[in-house]
């Protein structure tokens, strides 16, 4: 039986020889001055959005409700980036199985719970997604999963990388799609997350893009994906119904439908914001015409108040975000490490694509949170850890750039020369 | 990967331009289609006054009342909904509202209207799922029925109906306001933007009647009792100031509630009949023909003539209805009991050689439609208003047998509003006021503005004239009908009794009594006419509407506090 676990005195060799320096302190400052974006947002419109909520509902939110529990949230998260980043990468390494059959169980519990009807069980619509924990608010067990995936596949890639075995169909391509699978029952399947999936998908993808696959075998994991995918949305109508309305574009003939009705306002939203948006406090969509105003669809809320101004800067925001993240994966020895960061890659480039692209209508809508902006708790803290072990990464590079991979052409060295290194080298 | 990262960038910021900036316009068009809505703010409709002893009162009010619906879709629990609603607005159920909440497949519908904000607010406190209240203006009427007629009443959709309410029904209505503004998706206007318009509505007119709530309520009860007495089926009266033409009641049994306009049964309950009825007044009509001769000289209260109890024009015979009073008698002796020969005969006599011919007709024509404004739209400020009939000497039904029974009161159409108006003329000195129920208006300052004086045509008969008429009218009402009558007024009147016709034929089974007569001190105060009938039932003017008329008459000497004559 093949160990798959980690060898993490192996792996780790390429960084252990590298002296911790200071972090790269770009991917903290993108992730707070998004963060805080978010939080302009949420005091702009969370009371809007308490008001629709206990008008149509009967709830009884405080107008300051969404905007307090978001800056709880990003306390939270900003916590959980700083400790994640404290936190040796080998320690990662070595529990990153652990990590993903937890994920795995969290899910399978959820799965039964919610067929069974149990009170810790969220859902909605027959898609059971959050585990309640009472006051201490709800988890997401996709969220950990993705984590889990992240870790546990790295591990699993540089492994068969050093073994020079990655594009062997039984030994690494057969059991990373036997692994895609059981996810994809499980959140896709089960959860109805299709916007989860991707994610996922998007994780592995990218990090099996840099694990040096045989354009081949990519073509073939490709098309294989693709074909998964269309499989999903065939036997989801929803899926269906939302695939249609984006091809119908803006002559959607079904009016009234759910999908349709909510790109229509996400449209209507950005584009009545116009070049410089219509200011904070003036949003009107937010007041109950777009739904998920604060979720899913903050970044059109966004495009309302502070219009294409404020829209690029928020594009821009990200994309500094995730250039810093590929710099650090092609700064990276280690190619275990470099699959970690790309991985954190295509977690967030994967939400910040789907999620702008659908609220733009490049896209089909699949309900998934801008990361770092809309409101909620887990998606926010996950992706901080993420962004975490990326930052905690960004101690270890190199000046040149050592790839196998591909290469990021424009290429500046992390560490200037003007850095001060740590004084001992720091066990990963 | 980098590379597909920024190109992705780019490809969002193109399309964020093209709809942030080159179609921002359509999409503001766009969201103000939605955003912006229209919110009617109705006007309150203008309230109602009567004078109470020349005061504004005001008799019919606005209040708010809420229409109770459910949407049974969403009703979790029905029995406690079927609960509150008999235990609470029991009342004000609309029919079958069990069965209304049970239709699962709706989203609306209306259990109870009229529900008091009291009420309302019980119910609401039950916090049940899927029942609401909808508010809207109501009216209300504290006097119930008093002068129901009069004022007509305001149906379903908000619109005056019959009566003053239909009359003015713009003015009280007034102008709807207008808030455009954007707003929630819930239709909460918000403060948002730089297009909103807000146009205050500008409520109704509040209209003062000339009607006294006192006398309009005696009226009434004087009626109800007479027609129980009597064993009438309807009755009808009007009381007006013959030195100006405000109408101080008007009142017509049987007669309805406003507030309960479904229990509505006929048109007639809410028909007024005083202005909307023509009739043959019969007798009372005696003092129009006296009053035409002596205003134009060609008799005198005391000219006499030979009764034989019948008189021939052209090929008709026309007798006396009370016989005996025959040989040379006097005009006012004729007047007193009435007889058709003596008005025939002043009719002959208004003509060249005792004839009534066309000099003889078109005089009669002149003073009756002309000058007395009898058969034509007095302009009463009350819906439906009947103009009567006159027929003109110049139609080939004008001819001298048609004059001769004119003369003593048939063969003519007219409402009671105009027979009391013309006769307001005939015994105030000869000053025609057109009838009227509208005294004013009250603004927001609650002060009363007099409504303009409405025309008056003076000279409709001399003065002197006048004098005559009102001692021939007294002497007439002394003859027989003075007893009850208060000792130093001046109380003068007539009688009549008129048959109805039935498909074209006079019916002998049916007539209808009729007293109209007048009162005051040094000058006369009030004017009265009192209409008394019933199906296949005879009533006499003097036995049957002259109670009336003394019972409203004494009262209303007290109510006007008139001195009598030393």
């Amino acid at each position: 039986m093949v160990d798959r676990r980690p060898n993490t005195a192996a792996n780790g060799r390429a960084i252990a020889n590298v002296r911790r320096h200071k972090p790269n302190y770009r991917i903290a400052l993108y992730m707070c001055l998004l963060m805080m974006l978010g939080l302009i947002v949420m005091y702009a419109i969370g009371p809007q959005r308490a008001q629709v909520l206990n008008q149509a509902y009967g709830f009884d939110y405080d107008s300051t409700y969404f905007f307090v529990k978001q800056a709880v949230s990003l306390a939270l998260a900003v916590g959980v980036f700083f400790a994640v980043s404290r936190v040796p990468i080998w320690w990662w390494q070595a529990n990153a199985k652990r990590l993903f059959v937890a994920g795995i169980i969290a899910s399978a519990v959820l799965a039964i719970g919610g067929w069974l009807s149990l009170g810790f069980v969220q859902c909605t619509l027959g898609a059971c997604r959050w585990f309640d924990l009472g006051p201490l608010g709800s988890l997401q067990p996709a969220e950990f999963l993705k984590f889990g995936v992240l870790l546990f596949g790295a591990g699993f890639l540089a492994y068969r990388m050093k073994q020079g075995v990655v594009n062997d169909l039984y030994k690494t391509l057969i059991p990373l799609g036997a692994m895609l699978l059981l996810v994809a029952l499980f959140v896709i399947g089960i959860q109805q997350d299709m916007g989860t999936g991707l994610v996922i998908l998007a994780i592995v993808a990218s990090m099996v893009l840099v694990s040096g696959v045989s354009a081949r075998v990519g073509a073939l994991l490709a098309g294989s994906g693709l074909l998964l995918g269309i499989v999903m949305v065939l036997i989801a109508p929803h899926r269906l119904a939302r695939v249609a309305t984006f091809l119908q574009g803006d002559n959607a003939t079904t009016a009234g439908d759910a999908s349709t009705y909510h790109i229509t306002h996400a449209l209507i939203a950005i584009g009545s914001g116009g070049p410089t948006g219509v200011g904070i406090g003036n949003s009107v969509q937010a007041t109950g015409y777009l739904p998920e105003a604060i979720n899913d669809s903050v970044f059109a809320i966004m495009g309302e108040t502070f219009g294409f101004v404020g829209l690029v800067i928020v594009l821009i925001l990200f994309g500094a975000l995730l250039l810093s993240l590929l710099k650090v994966a092609d700064q990276l020895p280690g190619s275990h490490e470099k699959l970690i960061v790309v991985g954190v890659f295509g977690w967030l480039a994967a939400h910040v694509v789907l999620n702008v692209a659908a609220m733009t209508g490049v896209f089909p809508l699949t309900g998934i949170t801008l990361p770092l902006l809309s409101f909620g708790g887990t998606s926010m803290v996950f992706i901080a850890g993420a962004l975490g072990l990326a930052f905690r990464l960004s101690s270890y590079t190199v000046h040149s750039t050592v790839n196998e991979g591909e290469r990021y052409e424009n290429s500046r060295s992390g560490r200037g020369l003007g850095r001060t290194r740590y004084a001992g080298r720091s066990r990963l | 990967m980098a590379i597909m990262c920024v190109a992705l960038m780019v490809v969002f910021v193109i399309r964020l331009f093209y709809l942030q900036v080159i179609r921002h316009d359509y999409y503001v068009t766009k969201a103000r289609q939605e955003q912006e809505k229209r919110l009617v703010i109705p006007a309150q409709r203008g309230e109602i006054y009567l004078l109470d002893d020349g005061k504004p009162v005001k008799v019919v009010m606005n209040q708010t009342v809420y229409t109770m619906f459910v949407d049974p879709s969403i009703v979790d629990k029905p029995d406690q909904v079927l609960k509150a609603i008999r235990e609470v607005v029991g009342g004000n159920t609309v029919k079958g509202y069990a069965d209304r909440i049970e239709k699962k497949d709706t989203r609306y519908q209306v259990v109870a209207r009229q529900v008091t904000h009291t009420q309302a607010e019980l119910i609401r406190k039950r916090s049940l799922k899927g029942v609401g209240f909808q508010a809207e203006s109501a009216r209300i009427y504290p006097e119930k029925s008093l002068a129901a007629q009069t004022l007509g009443f305001v149906n379903f959709d908000g619109i005056g109906q019959y009566g003053v309410e239909g009359k003015f029904d713009k003015a009280l209505q007034g102008t709807d306001g207008l808030l455009q503004s954007v707003t929630d998706v819930a239709n909460v206007p918000l403060t948002i933007g730089d297009k909103n318009i807000d146009i205050e509505p500008k409520n109704g007119q509040n209209i003062v009647l000339t009607i006294d709530r006192s006398v309009q309520s005696y009226v009434e009860q004087a009626l109800a009792d007479g027609m129980k007495q009597k064993g009438a089926d309807g009755a009808s009266a009007i009381v007006m100031d013959p030195n100006n033409g405000h109408i101080i009641a008007m009142a017509n049994l049987p007669t309805y509630d406003p507030s309960e306009i479904s229990k509505i049964q006929n048109f007639a309950q809410v028909n007024n009949g005083v202005v909307a009825s023509p009739y043959e007044p019969g007798s009372v009509m005696k003092t129009f023909t006296l009053a035409t001769g002596i205003d134009m000289g060609v008799v005198k209260p005391d000219s006499t003539y030979v009764n034989t109890d019948y008189i021939k024009v052209d090929d008709r015979v026309i007798s006396n209805a009370s016989k005996g009073q025959t040989g040379t008698i006097t005009l006012q002796h004729a007047l007193n009991w009435s007889l058709n020969t003596g008005m025939v005969t002043v009719a002959q006599r208004l003509g060249t050689n005792n004839t009534i011919d066309y000099k003889a007709r078109s005089t009669m024509y002149s003073y009756l439609h002309d000058r007395f404004r009898l058969g034509q739209l007095t302009g009463i400020e009350v819906n439906g208003e009947s103009e009567g009939r006159i027929i003109s000497p110049k139609e080939a039904e004008g001819n001298a047998v048609r004059y001769s029974n004119m003369s003593f009161g048939q063969g003519m159409d007219l409402t009671m509003v105009q027979v009391a108006a013309g006769f307001s003329a005939m015994i105030n000195g000869g000053t025609y006021y057109t009838p009227t129920v509208l005294a004013g208006t009250i603004g927001a300052d609650g002060e009363l503005k007099p409504e303009k004086d409405r025309p008056a045509y003076p000279g409709v008969i001399k003065s002197s004239t006048s004098e005559q008429m009102r001692g021939m009218i007294t002497t007439a009402r002394k003859a027989f009908y003075a007893a009850k009558d208060r000792k130093g007024y001046e109380v003068g009147g007539k009688t009549g009794t008129s048959q109805t016709l039935v498909n074209g034929s006079y019916e002998n089974g049916q007539t209808v009594a009729t007293y109209l007569g007048y009162g005051g001190d040094t000058k006369p105060k009030y004017v009265i006419m009192v209409q008394v009938s019933g199906k296949n039932k005879n009533f006499a003017g003097n036995k049957d509407a002259n109670p009336i008329f003394t019972d409203i008459s004494n009262w209303m000497i007290d109510y006007l506090k008139l001195q009598p004559k030393a």
